[in-house]
């Protein structure tokens, strides 16, 4: 399959191949059930909490923790080689309304994005992906990005990203929709009329989801390091 | 608006119990179907090249007492960059939490045992650059790395269970990298959910406040068959090259007594339609 849209040459030598034939060996030992319960690829967009203009197409590949919360590792393109880029971890709306207020913000709808057919399964059929988008539909998503592809970082530079997700028309980049339409032989027109009959929270979309409509920055900030825990700290006089 | 340092506020999400759970319903069949379906014709490559899984210990670059075992699952780039998936563990666990009684007039037996099946929670993700690809970085990005060689020498980090044989030469590959790990889910203080800004996590070193608790290390030595003892991994290892250099940038805490903290603010969203 093709890979991503964003062209990013990631540093370093070819992987030798005794290395490869090591990690092919040792893997076959071990345990890797949290992967194991990846089950299933989305294909979707983000942009940046500060930066409508900067999307990135997301492959994100996703396991249920439970029915009301999954977690995903996102990847910048389908295939072997892709970057690890971020996470997301996507919840039901009742698990999203007992976070706190001040947490709302960092999360985001995808009522849009899979009415707008814009977030798919790659190679699933459509009447099988829509029983599962059907459930999407209705959940909140955080997404943090670590590696900035967009930009043509060849390493996963600077703080990490909270990201967005796309709430209407006219937000999505017209040449990343073509890339991934194309690319994937999919077409967003279409599969929204598929998809009118389903609906989003029931509860409406939080007010305070999606940045609560504003736009967010992360910052990093000196701290002092306590000097020792709060368990265990000895008493210099008693 | 959000801070990696902050303790959440109290709601069913935060604070819980030693061993979080995420709330939420168990998964459904038709889910479990839905998920089966995609399985056989989705090919998940990028998760399929994460082939090797190592155990080590993180500790929170904002307070370095706070500190948790993690699974690295890595998946190899090229020779000198790696990323890995990182979670609180390897595997889910079931563990008989108490009894329930039976409805009246039911011909199963009066109380049945409950169990409570712990989930494996997804809590960041590290990248690992060789010390050449390391070195070309700037000094402002270069702060926000770790070394490994301790950690590496000390038998803290670990293929989890491979034969030190077949593991000593990616572990002296290992010593000489540098890591960047974020944490997107303070397990370790009991979030049921993962809440606030990424945190950024550091190695353990010889030196406090550095030092991994040896009852972290001892419970997962024992679960793992693991021997990081004087006499096991790390008499192992002694013979190790160590790097010539560690980068003096790295392991900001070492040199400065500082941590770092991460902040979410509010901001101007540059937009160019509207938004929500």
């Amino acid at each position: 399959m093709a890979s991503s849209c964003h062209n990013v040459e990631v540093p370093g030598k070819p992987t030798e191949t005794g290395t490869a034939l090591l990690e092919t060996a040792t893997g076959t030992i071990q345990g890797f059930a949290p992967l194991n319960q990846i089950h299933q690829h989305l294909c979707a967009f983000h942009f940046y909490a500060d930066d409508m203009g900067r999307q990135v197409e997301a492959h994100h590949f996703c396991a249920h923790l439970n029915e009301d919360v999954r977690q995903c590792l996102i990847f910048d393109g389908p295939g072997a080689g892709a970057r690890l880029i971020g996470v997301e971890y996507i919840v039901s709306e009742e698990v999203f309304l007992t976070l706190p207020d001040g947490e709302k913000p960092l999360w985001h709808t995808h009522e849009f994005e899979v009415k707008g057919g814009v977030l798919f399964m790659p190679g699933v059929p459509g009447v099988v992906e829509r029983r599962d988008l059907e459930k999407v539909c209705k959940t909140y998503g955080k997404t943090i990005h670590f590696w900035q592809v967009d930009r043509g970082d060849a390493l996963p530079l600077g703080l990490p990203q909270i990201m967005m997700a796309l709430t209407r028309e006219g937000q999505l980049r017209q040449d990343l929709a073509d890339c991934v339409e194309k690319k994937f032989g999919v077409s967003f027109h279409k599969e929204t009329e598929n998809r009118a009959y389903m609906s989003g929270p029931e509860h409406g979309i939080h007010p305070l989801a999606n940045a609560a409509g504003k736009g967010l920055r992360t910052e990093i900030r000196e701290v002092d390091i306590p000097a020792s825990t709060t368990a265990g700290a000895g008493r210099v006089f008693t | 608006m959000s801070s990696s340092d902050q303790n959440p506020a109290a709601t069913p999400a935060s604070g819980g119990p030693a061993e979080p759970a995420p709330p939420g319903r168990p998964t459904t069949v038709s889910s479990q179907v839905l998920d089966v379906g995609a399985q056989l014709v989705q090919a998940l490559k990028p998760v399929r090249q994460m082939k090797q899984h190592a155990c080590s210990f993180a500790l929170y670059a904002y307070d370095l007492h706070r500190q948790m075992e993690v699974h690295h699952f890595v998946s190899r780039l090229n020779q000198d960059v790696l990323q890995c998936a990182v979670y609180d563990s390897d595997k889910p666990s079931a563990r008989l939490i108490g009894t329930r009684r039976r409805r009246l007039f039911s011909a199963a037996p009066a109380r049945r045992a409950v169990t409570k099946i712990t989930v494996v929670m997804m809590a960041g993700v590290e990248y690992i650059v060789s010390d050449t690809i390391f070195e070309g970085l700037p000094p402002d990005e270069q702060r926000l790395w770790h070394s490994h060689a301790y950690e590496v020498k000390a038998g803290l980090w670990t293929d989890v269970g491979v034969p030190e044989s077949l593991q000593s030469s990616e572990m002296a590959s290992l010593a000489k990298t540098y890591s960047k790990f974020w944490c997107t889910w303070q397990v370790d203080r009991g979030d049921a959910l993962p809440l606030g800004a990424p945190a950024l996590m550091v190695s353990p070193h010889a030196a406090e406040p550095g030092r991994a608790r040896g009852e972290l290390v001892r419970g997962r030595d024992e679960r793992y068959r693991i021997d990081s003892s004087a006499g096991g991994l790390k008499a192992a290892r002694v013979e190790m090259d160590e790097p010539e250099w560690i980068n003096p940038n790295a392991d900001y805490w070492r040199l400065h007594r500082k941590g770092f903290a991460v902040d979410v603010v509010q901001a101007e969203m540059k937009r160019h339609a509207p938004f929500p």
